[in-house]
């Protein structure tokens, strides 16, 4: 009912006779499967043999939520029945397997995600500390393989970012990984992975968000110093402008040129400065030095409107810090806006009021 | 009013058709597998042709029936007899019965009918977060919590949950770019920000959004061949004529986008022999971006089309019978 991509020329029109019988009869068994669990469940046959029907028919149709919620409730009542024809251990390896074939067949379809989440919470309560870290560890395996196929699946940049939550419960604190001179924290290699994801696709935007997520716990972690702080904020600063040099065109990797210069804002909530003590003179030389940098790129890319909007918003920063500079002119800053409306007229109404709010 | 070609027209007559002949697909595999989608589909369809101005072109009280058929003992409602209860199709349930006028028709039904609702969805409220789960399984997602809202306000009964921590929920979800994810630290995406917009405009909210940078994030969305895309770097689709010229219009910045170009991206989404509208030119029609095509087509004041809200996706004449405003 909600087809994605699907050509309207891709199918005959009008179906043959034998199609039409043959479309008939996968209805009827369809129809027939569907309406057996349903009774089954209904008279509550919480049995193996139930689940293999169950199993059945969600391959067949994964989005049948109600079916994951009979699964469920056969799974709930097949773990605490006295004799067991599966072990716990065995059910949930099999739920794994049938989640994970299904997730690389529909790798956006929400009630497997669902389901997989439920499977690793119900499994940690029946094993244990110990087998249930293993089981979140196993789930950084399955992502990466979906991220593989998809780098920007939104589902698993989500089921990501809440598996390492669960796994950081068990993670040894910090100064505790120090004290035995274990490896870093999750949230470091977490890091890594975004810069990994990123060298491989500068335009992965799902990758850039993340990292802008995880910026803050690093340096916290990390207990970094204010000389630290700026040397990681420098860093940052050089792999995004290498970026915007490789692919000025590219949006993804602007909107994280923006976020850097949000968090070197006076206006930035102190949790997520990257830099606490900057001062108004530093902020100053941050905004001169990217302007004097994007401006280079300019005179090889005179077409690309990022470039002026870029321009655009860090004379408008500077000026909140100082209104005194000599880099720009409110002269310059007309002609950018006037390129803005020559190469974006799409967006011509965006710069009109842009033009008025700057008073230009 | 948006300059069209002639040959670019809206084929009203066909998509009221389309509509029509959607129950009649019972000899289609696709119909029975789809039928977790059925009462979303009835509220998409329904929509649709409240907005084209053939409100009557189905039959209210059939329509009715179903309804009523997929809403259980607890107040919520499935995607179709013997599917279990969950958000998403209780808010359908919910809009349905705004837009066919029918909450006297629900208690002439089941005595207290609203309240059960109401009772069904304020159960579904984390309290520690604020945010909706969308069923008694726990998944939680700003879409349940825009649900909740979303429906709620329609039946007068936001006064069931905590508002305030829904709203704070959905602070929370706000990112740098200036758009919301599907949970705190979750990336902006269009979809998401049209829930979270919604919930913060029932609850009065706006003031908390970053509007000057989401409008900036949100007008990005439109592509060289006018149609709108959900996230940077992806590829455009006529859904999100909806999710994002929704969000603009909430935020009073529908003219940061080129409006012509659009119109005729979504207009050339039409199947032009059996009407409906597609997610791409060319592509199979189907009746989620039927309605999000025409909904968004109203939004851009496309001549012959009902006035759309941009908070529910409904006829204005129906959220202003219901909100009293």
């Amino acid at each position: 009912m909600a087809s994605h991509g699907i050509s309207r020329g891709s199918g005959p029109l009008v179906r043959s006779e034998e199609a039409r019988q043959k479309e008939l009869q996968q209805i009827d068994e369809y129809k027939n499967l569907a309406d057996l669990v349903n009774t089954k469940i209904a008279e509550k046959h919480y049995t193996i043999e139930v689940l293999g029907l169950v199993t059945k028919l969600l391959n067949e149709n994964p989005e049948y939520y109600t079916i994951w919620n009979h699964r469920r409730r056969v799974l709930a009542s097949l773990v605490s029945a006295e004799t067991l024809e599966q072990t716990p251990d065995e059910l949930l390896q099999g739920d794994l397997q049938l989640t994970f074939a299904l997730l690389r067949k529909f790798p956006k379809c929400y009630w497997i995600w669902n389901h997989r989440n439920w499977l690793l919470r119900e499994g940690e309560a029946l094993m244990g500390a110990e087998a249930a870290h293993k089981l979140w560890s196993g789930e950084l395996q399955l992502i990466n393989k979906m991220l593989h196929a998809d780098s920007r699946n939104f589902h698993a940049w989500g089921y990501r970012r809440f598996v390492v939550s669960q796994l950081e419960r068990f993670t040894p604190t910090v100064a505790e990984s120090a004290a035995h001179g274990t490896s870093k924290g999750l949230a470091e290699s977490e890091f890594e992975y975004t810069t990994r994801m990123i060298k491989t696709n500068l335009s992965n935007f799902s990758a850039w968000h993340n990292r802008s997520q995880l910026i803050p716990q690093i340096l916290r972690e990390r207990n970094a110093d204010p000389k630290e702080r700026r040397s990681f904020l420098d860093s940052e600063l050089s792999l995004i402008c290498e970026a915007i040099n490789t692919d000025p065109f590219d949006q993804s990797i602007w909107f994280y040129h923006q976020y850097l210069l949000s968090i070197l804002s006076a206006s930035c909530p102190t949790h997520q400065l990257i830099v606490q003590d900057l001062t108004n003179g530093e902020r100053q030389k941050y905004y001169e030095h990217e302007m004097e940098y994007i401006r280079e790129i300019l005179e090889d890319e005179a077409d690309c409107k990022w470039i002026y909007e870029a321009l655009l918003g860090l004379a408008e920063a500077s000026l909140e810090v100082d209104a005194g500079t000599g880099s720009f002119t409110t002269k310059d800053m007309r002609a950018w806006l006037n390129e803005l409306k020559r190469l974006d007229p799409l967006r011509r109404g965006r710069w009109d009021d842009l033009e008025r709010r700057l008073s230009l | 009013m948006p300059k069209v070609p002639d040959e670019m027209q809206l084929l009203v007559d066909k998509h009221v058709r389309y509509i029509q002949s959607l129950d009649t697909r019972k000899d289609e595999l696709e119909y029975w597998l789809t039928e977790h989608l059925r009462l979303n589909g009835l509220y998409w369809g329904l929509t649709a042709l409240h907005l084209l101005r053939h409100a009557d072109a189905l039959p209210r009280k059939e329509l009715l029936d179903f309804v009523f058929s997929c809403l259980h003992e607890s107040g919520g409602f499935g995607a179709a007899p013997g599917h279990d209860a969950h958000m998403l199709y209780t808010v359908s349930g919910v809009q349905l019965l705004a837009t066919l006028d029918a909450f006297d028709d629900l208690e002439a039904r089941v005595q207290g009918g609203r309240q059960k609702i109401g009772k069904f969805i304020a159960g579904l409220q984390d309290p520690q977060t604020g945010t909706f789960a969308g069923d008694e399984w726990g998944e939680q997602d700003t879409r349940f919590l825009y649900g909740a809202l979303n429906a709620l306000s329609l039946m007068g009964l936001l006064h069931l949950v905590d508002v305030d921590k829904a709203v704070q929920h959905v602070h929370a979800c706000a990112n740098f770019d200036g758009g919301y994810g599907t949970s705190p630290g979750a990336e902006s995406h269009s979809g998401q920000v049209f829930t979270c917009l919604g919930a913060l405009t029932i609850a009065g909210r706006l003031d908390l959004v970053d509007q000057e940078k989401l409008g900036a994030w949100l007008s990005e969305r439109q592509l060289k061949n006018g149609g709108l895309n959900g996230r940077p770097e992806k590829k455009e689709d006529v859904c999100y004529s909806w999710w994002v010229m929704s969000s603009m219009a909430m935020l009073d910045r529908l003219h940061w986008i080129d409006g012509d170009k659009l119109t005729s991206f979504i207009l050339q989404c039409q199947d032009p022999e059996l009407g409906g509208l597609a997610d791409r030119p060319g592509d199979m029609v189907d009746v989620f971006h039927t309605v999000f095509g025409i909904a968004g087509l109203s939004l851009l004041k496309y001549p012959g089309l009902d006035e759309v809200d941009p908070v529910y996706c409904m006829p204005r004449s129906v959220t202003r019978r219901c909100l009293g405003k």
